[in-house]
């Protein structure tokens, strides 16, 4: 009996298609020559890998389904946890200022940025107030939670986002010089309100979560921020 | 769909990383579901998305983007293996997670997986991502539809050879070069293949 038929008739054997007959035909060449057992025993292992590895290698490869979009806010926080905010690329103003006039022509960006201090006296900071809405806005919600911020920071004009990358820009933007300036981020899908920033010198971070309404959560931030001018 | 911009992912930019799980979901879930559509259905997406998530934390020690796939698919195997895991040791009420070896074709527990998933788990995710791209590189497509008609699908030669359209004496010959490129694998990972040596004893 050579290589291949062997072959066929152990795979005939594995598979549970062999006769009686053939079974018995594989069990007393098995006894009798100790290279085909080895090679039948090393068969059975190679079949049990096959029978993992295929399966998972086909759904490794798999193209159907669609990312469920209720997990996007979740992933991002993810990825700003883990590997932080990605560098800003360093353009030259002229090449940079068109894309926001595009973006300030566009129908969904909403509103446009303004720089506001927030308190009279010298040193207080200048505060930037973003949405990120990923997921794409629902209008009434929506719109109830930019009054919200607006009402929370009524002299600073809210910008909107849609992409987390034009975020990831504006949260770059620094005004000039070394006057405190704080930004404040509502990420809705992630359900977080973060607040970072720099105050005479030092580096400023928290994050809100809004665990029961958006109005509280923003409280929150705001007494953080002037906490921060007690210091 | 486009493939993902791997430094832009290293970087943490938000749009890549959007891309990226569009891109990936149906190899995490196609996984998880694989693995925990009969006993834990309701676990599937969880699964996916938590190996999307891991993978944010692993993203930096990739080396091309070709790697994401098998990365996220070996995470979510994992995953699901250990979810089934607890899943049948509380059933259990023990309170400890058992082999699943162990439970094997156990006539006393018919809900319990016959389980034939035992070596690939006691791989690193990392190794089982690697073994993952060499299987795809080792098997062509046309060797994996067979191997796939044969083990997974219970066909004979005769209904494959019909199937294919090819003689019943060439889906022997594709069986062979199919184990023997499994062979290959096995030896190419250790732990693999010690698991498997225990697996014949």
């Amino acid at each position: 009996m050579n290589d291949q038929s062997f072959f066929d008739l152990a795979m005939k054997v594995i598979a549970r298609q062999s006769t009686d007959a053939e079974r018995a035909d594989l069990e007393s060449l098995v006894a009798a020559q100790p290279e085909l057992k080895a090679e039948w025993e090393r068969l059975q292992a190679d079949t049990r890998l096959a029978k993992e590895v295929l399966p998972l290698t086909a759904a490794a490869e798999s193209t159907a389904g669609e990312f469920p979009a209720y997990a996007r806010g979740r992933l991002q926080t993810k990825v700003r946890q883990t590997l932080g905010r990605p560098e800003t690329e360093r353009k030259p103003a002229a090449a940079n200022w068109w894309k926001w006039v595009l973006a300030l022509a566009t129908p969904v960006a909403l509103v446009a940025l303004l720089l506001v201090p927030m308190f009279s006296r010298p040193g207080t900071p200048v505060i930037q107030v973003a949405m990120l809405d990923s997921a794409g806005a629902i209008r009434g919600a929506d719109t109830n939670e930019t009054l919200l911020l607006q009402q929370q920071w009524p002299e600073t004009t809210m910008q909107n986002f849609e992409k987390p990358g034009d975020l990831d820009a504006w949260e770059q933007n620094w005004p000039a010089g070394n006057k405190p300036a704080v930004k404040v981020i509502y990420d809705r899908a992630a359900g977080e309100i973060r607040v970072l920033g720099r105050w005479e010198g030092k580096p400023l971070q928290k994050t809100f979560l809004v665990e029961r309404d958006l109005a509280s959560a923003l409280r929150q931030a705001e007494a953080f921020i002037r906490e921060q001018g007690k210091h | 769909m486009n493939v993902p911009d791997l430094k832009a992912l290293q970087r943490g930019d938000g749009d890549a990383w959007e891309e990226a799980w569009r891109w990936l979901w149906p190899a995490a879930f196609g996984v998880a579901q694989m693995k925990l559509q009969p006993f834990l259905p309701g676990d599937v997406e969880d699964v996916a998305i938590e190996a999307l998530e891991e993978l944010v934390d692993k993203v930096r020690a990739v080396k091309a983007v070709e790697e994401l796939k098998p990365l996220v698919a070996s995470i979510a195997h994992h995953r699901a293996v250990s979810r089934l895991r607890e899943h049948f040791a509380a059933k259990r009420g023990a309170g400890k997670t058992a082999s699943l070896d162990a439970l094997q074709n156990d006539p006393e527990r018919p809900w319990e997986p016959a389980s034939d998933e035992l070596a690939l788990a006691s791989l690193e995710q990392m190794e089982l991502a690697a073994l993952l791209r060499e299987a795809q590189a080792e098997l062509k497509p046309e060797q994996r539809a067979i191997l796939g008609d044969f083990f997974l699908h219970g066909l004979s030669y005769e209904q494959i050879a019909a199937k294919h359209g090819v003689a019943v004496g060439t889906v022997g010959v594709y069986l062979k070069r199919g184990l023997d490129a499994m062979r290959r694998l096995g030896a190419r990972h250790p732990k693999l293949l010690k698991e498997l040596e225990a697996f014949l004893r």
